[in-house]
């Protein structure tokens, strides 16, 4: 039954795509196709949300010959638990995009071939998803990379746009390349290409092979998901991307990636050691800290939520790393826990992180300008999209009583149960990577004080956000992911109940009467360690604010009050310059952590007049690109250099590209003779 | 450090106790003047206007008078005439009312 | 506040009642000396320490019960007063302190109002130039009504030669 909800979201999305690429040209023709990709989400969401409670479906094969004789293999679909979480996000995710496209985007031509791409592209991603063959599995992965690449590529004529479309690809592609070879080795090794039948033939894969396959996938995964170091395309391509695009992107195509590493971690590859674990774990902290201290230099509110994005993926790598760790030394209930928690933290990030971009979407298409520089007092002018980007922010922020709160406690929780390996130094890096976790969660507050407090709190700086308008702007897509918020938070239970069961599908460890003992209270696998209610702690946070406003409300003055302006030093008049800037706020971070900036900032003055009577001044900061310059400028000059000493080869000479052929045919003759 | 330390201890407590008992410094306070009726005459009177830099006297008719506010305790009054200036040792002076700091002094009469 | 002697006492009362021993001042210069202020801090100091008496200084209007104000009330600082006045909740306690902010040594003219009475609803006058700590803690006693007021039982007046 789940498979035909499924079947039926992959239809509507077809349909979708071709109502889009057909109708699009109309305002109402636009909507029918956004009606179609939602209906389709929803199935998804039911199908996906289905398959996580009641486990794995069957394997379907589809065509064999007809699709062996296109794809190079046959289709094999199957839905499991673990993508269940995966695709029910999607189906939300679609649904909140297909609630906001129609007020976001304008009918035309060029809406149609974009509207058609997404819709192909969520498509692709749900075949990733449900592929239940490694040849299925890679060509949906491939589709979704080029598909995903015509999404960024929406205004190509706009600076930036082919830049970072073309990073996103590039890096998509030696991903690809590295997810080869990782499948390779496994089907290689266990004669098979379905998943499944990998998954139960695991223990063919011994020592070396095993762990060169899983780094493998994790860096051809990575580039997807946006590990540190391989993360350079995520701020580059999400600023140009529409914002339903981005936010596509970061809530579900990472997550995509997210599931890759997952797959080999927890299926296909069960029984590795704890030294890839350990990498992993470190990754997974080293990204989370790198990711969040970049988002702290940003003045673009979407490369920010981008650098943010990156930081909660090094969370669900710490998450999962640590849990194949526990595995190693026998905490299975960890391992299962800390499973659950990673797949939770990636249900809660999808949320949260596209209703941000949606809202930095709407923020753009209110103001024309995506600089947190030049924004200020939205408050006022978009009162419905503050609300919502708040539920957002305290959400991304792990504020309780959000969803957020909820995942990152569990994940600390699994991490501080180090101890239970025995192992000493393994429970010292365990600790450290919690320590690097709690301080990305204390930068993220940082961030997100700054990310929300800067355009929306405050004065307008410029006329551009004193003229910002609700009206007309898309509430019902980003209201509803602020929903789904609140509902994962105060129903975190019932969420965890359902992902438990996943977990126990993947893992055979079942952590039902351990993780919630019928109260409402969560308990990290260990019933001696800490319990947390979420639902209890959400209506006690409500309470509690309650309780001044009841004070005030009952013990009001009589006489009649006075009204003053806010005490601003007494000064004439406040300037909106006179506010925080985002670049100030966040200065104290940057000036603590310059080996990591290495900013390099100029000053120039009309003159040098020492009494400071010089004109206008010149004042330039700039954050060195460490990634892009050490690691990857050697790389492309590496490669730049190898093209030029191969360019021989490619003179266009007729004669000597026959004498090739000629040669290649001898050589294949003598070897098939031998 | 420590012979600081022992200095501050056999130095004691040197908070004022002000106002529950008197404070030894406010007998070295500047205060504002008090005045002998019997030594005001007119042009005395005069004199001392002239030369009080703040505006604090004023002769009104028969009548000196004396805002203790604009008083700034500097002493030339007593200079010009210290047969009729005393300092008062007063220095407790706050009010509720503007008026209560302005004192009329009677003059002893015309010049003999 | 009014200035009226009975009444005021009477607030006085009432407005001891509330912060008698807790109280928090703002003081605001006009356009002083700074003497004033010199003898405004040495409270601070461990030699007259108003913290003992429950008095605080506080930079925050917001967070301020009294108004201290020195200084000859220059126009420039209209606004400024203004504001730091209106944002004192109530009730709030006006002292002026200082021969400037009392009327004296400047006149009012096209630059200085010369009296902070003129501008503010001042409530307790210090008189001094500058006022000694001690004349200030009075002052700021009589404030409160932890201290009765002195001078107008005062004649200034000596009878013998």
């Amino acid at each position: 039954m789940p498979l035909d909800l499924i079947y039926a979201a992959a239809a509507g999305w077809l349909i979708a795509a071709a109502a889009g690429l057909s109708a699009a040209r109309t305002r109402s023709g636009l909507r029918l196709a956004c009606a179609l990709s939602g209906l389709a989400g929803a199935a998804a969401a039911a199908g996906g949300g289905w398959t996580l409670i009641a486990g794995d479906t069957r394997l379907v094969t589809v065509g064999d010959r007809g699709a062996a004789a296109v794809i190079g293999g046959s289709l094999q679909l199957q839905v499991t638990s673990l993508a269940g979480v995966f695709v029910a996000l999607l189906g939300l995710v679609a649904v909140a995009i297909a609630l906001y496209a129609p007020r976001y985007h304008e009918p035309g031509r060029g809406t149609g071939l974009y509207l058609a791409a997404y819709n192909l592209a969520v498509l692709a991603c749900l075949a990733v998803l449900i592929a239940g063959g490694m040849v299925t599995f890679l060509v949906a992965w491939e589709s979704m990379s080029l598909l995903c690449y015509l999404l960024i590529l929406r205004r190509p004529g706009r600076p930036g746009v082919a830049a970072g479309a073309f990073w996103f690809l590039a890096l998509s592609e030696i991903g690809f390349l590295l997810i080869v070879a990782a499948f390779v080795i496994v089907s290689a090794k266990t004669h098979t290409t379905e998943l499944s039948t990998m998954a139960a033939r695991a223990q063919l894969l011994t020592g070396g092979w095993r762990d060169a396959a899983y780094l493998l996938a994790l860096a051809g995964f990575g580039f997807k998901a946006g590990l540190v170091p391989l993360h350079v395309w995520l701020p580059e391509a999400h600023p140009v991307a529409p914002a339903d695009g981005s936010a596509f992107l970061s809530g579900v195509v990472v997550k995509i990636g997210v599931y890759g590493i997952a797959l080999f971690a927890f299926r296909l590859l069960p029984g590795i050691g704890s030294w890839p674990g350990l990498f992993t774990m470190g990754i997974g902290a080293v990204t989370a800290a790198i990711g969040i201290l970049y988002a702290l230099g940003e003045r673009d509110i979407k490369r920010f939520l981008a650098y943010s994005t990156i930081e909660n993926v090094g969370i669900i790598m710490t998450a999962f790393g640590a849990a194949i760790v526990f595995h190693a030394y026998g905490q299975q209930a960890l391992w299962a826990l800390l499973l659950l928690a990673g797949l939770y933290h990636v249900a809660n990030h999808g949320c949260y992180k596209t209703l941000l971009f949606l809202e930095a979407g709407v923020i753009e298409h209110a103001t024309g300008t995506r600089d947190m520089d030049r924004l200020g007092g939205l408050i006022h002018r978009l009162p419905r999209s503050a609300v919502i980007a708040f539920a957002g922010t305290l959400g991304i922020a792990a504020l309780p009583p959000l969803n957020g709160f909820v995942s990152e406690w569990l994940i600390f929780q699994g991490l501080f149960q180090g101890f239970r390996t025995g192992s000493h130094f393994i429970a010292i890096l365990i600790v450290v990577a919690a320590a690097i976790l709690g301080l990305t969660g204390g930068l993220a507050i940082y961030a997100f004080v700054r990310g929300f407090g800067i355009p929306f709190l405050g004065m307008p700086r410029t006329r551009q956000a004193a003229s910002a308008r609700e009206a007309g702007q898309p509430v019902a897509g980003p209201g509803l992911l602020a929903l789904a918020c609140v509902v994962l938070a105060i129903g975190a239970p019932f969420v965890l109940t359902a992902l438990s069961r996943a977990a126990r599908t993947v893992t055979g460890v079942g952590l039902g009467p351990l993780l919630l003992p019928g109260n409402l209270t969560v308990i990290p696998a260990h019933a001696d360690f800490s319990a947390l209610s979420p639902t209890y702690l959400a209506v006690f946070l409500i309470a509690a604010c309650a309780v001044p406003v009841l004070i005030y409300l009952a013990g009001r003055p009589r006489a009649a009050s006075v009204t003053v302006p806010v005490w601003d030093g007494g000064i004439v008049t406040f300037k909106p310059r006179m506010q925080y800037s985002a670049m100030t706020f966040s200065a104290p971070t940057r000036v603590t952590f310059d080996a990591l900036y290495r900013p390099s900032v100029s000053v120039r003055r009309a003159s040098d007049d020492p009494a400071g009577r010089s004109g206008p001044v010149h004042y330039e900061a700039e954050v060195t690109p460490i990634f892009g310059r050490y690691l990857y400028r050697p790389v492309i000059r590496a490669v730049e250099w190898l093209a030029d000493v191969i360019s021989p080869l490619q003179s266009g000479d007729v004669n000597l590209y026959l004498f090739y052929v000629f040669t290649v045919v001898l050589v294949a003759y003598l070897l098939g003779a031998v | 450090m420590p012979l600081w330390f022992a200095r501050g201890l056999h130095r004691g407590v040197v908070t004022s106790r002000y106002p529950a008992r008197t404070d030894d410094s406010s007998v070295f306070l500047p205060t504002p003047p008090a005045f002998r009726p019997v030594a005001l005459t007119r042009s005395v009177a005069d004199e001392l206007c002239a030369a009080c830099p703040s505006g604090a006297l004023r002769r009104e008719e028969d009548v000196l008078v004396y805002d203790l506010g604009a008083c700034t305790a500097c002493g030339r009054c007593a200079e010009v005439a210290p047969e009729a200036v005393v300092p008062s040792g007063e220095f407790e002076l706050a009010t509720l009312s503007r008026s209560a700091l302005i004192k009329r002094i009677p003059l002893a009469g015309p010049d003999r | 506040m009014s200035g009226i002697d009975e009444t005021a006492a009477e607030l006085r009362r009432r407005i001891g009642g509330q912060f008698g021993r807790s109280l928090h001042i703002r003081t605001l210069d006009t356009g002083s000396c700074a003497a004033c202020e010199q003898e405004i801090r040495l409270l601070a100091a461990p030699h007259y320490d108003l913290h003992r008496l429950g008095l605080f200084f506080t930079p925050a209007p917001r967070h301020a019960d009294l108004l201290l104000v020195t200084g000859p009330m220059v126009r420039v600082m209209d606004t400024a007063v203004r504001k730091t006045f209106e944002a004192i909740p109530s009730p709030k306690v006006v002292v002026a302190t200082g021969a400037c902010a009392l009327g004296g040594v400047y006149r009012e003219d096209p630059f200085v109002h010369g009296d902070a009475g003129k501008v503010l609803p001042v409530d307790v006058w210090i008189p001094g130039c500058p006022p000694s700590p001690l004349a200030l803690l009075q002052g700021l006693l009589v404030a409160v009504g932890r201290l009765a007021q002195k001078t107008p039982g005062l004649s200034f007046t000596v009878d013998a030669p």
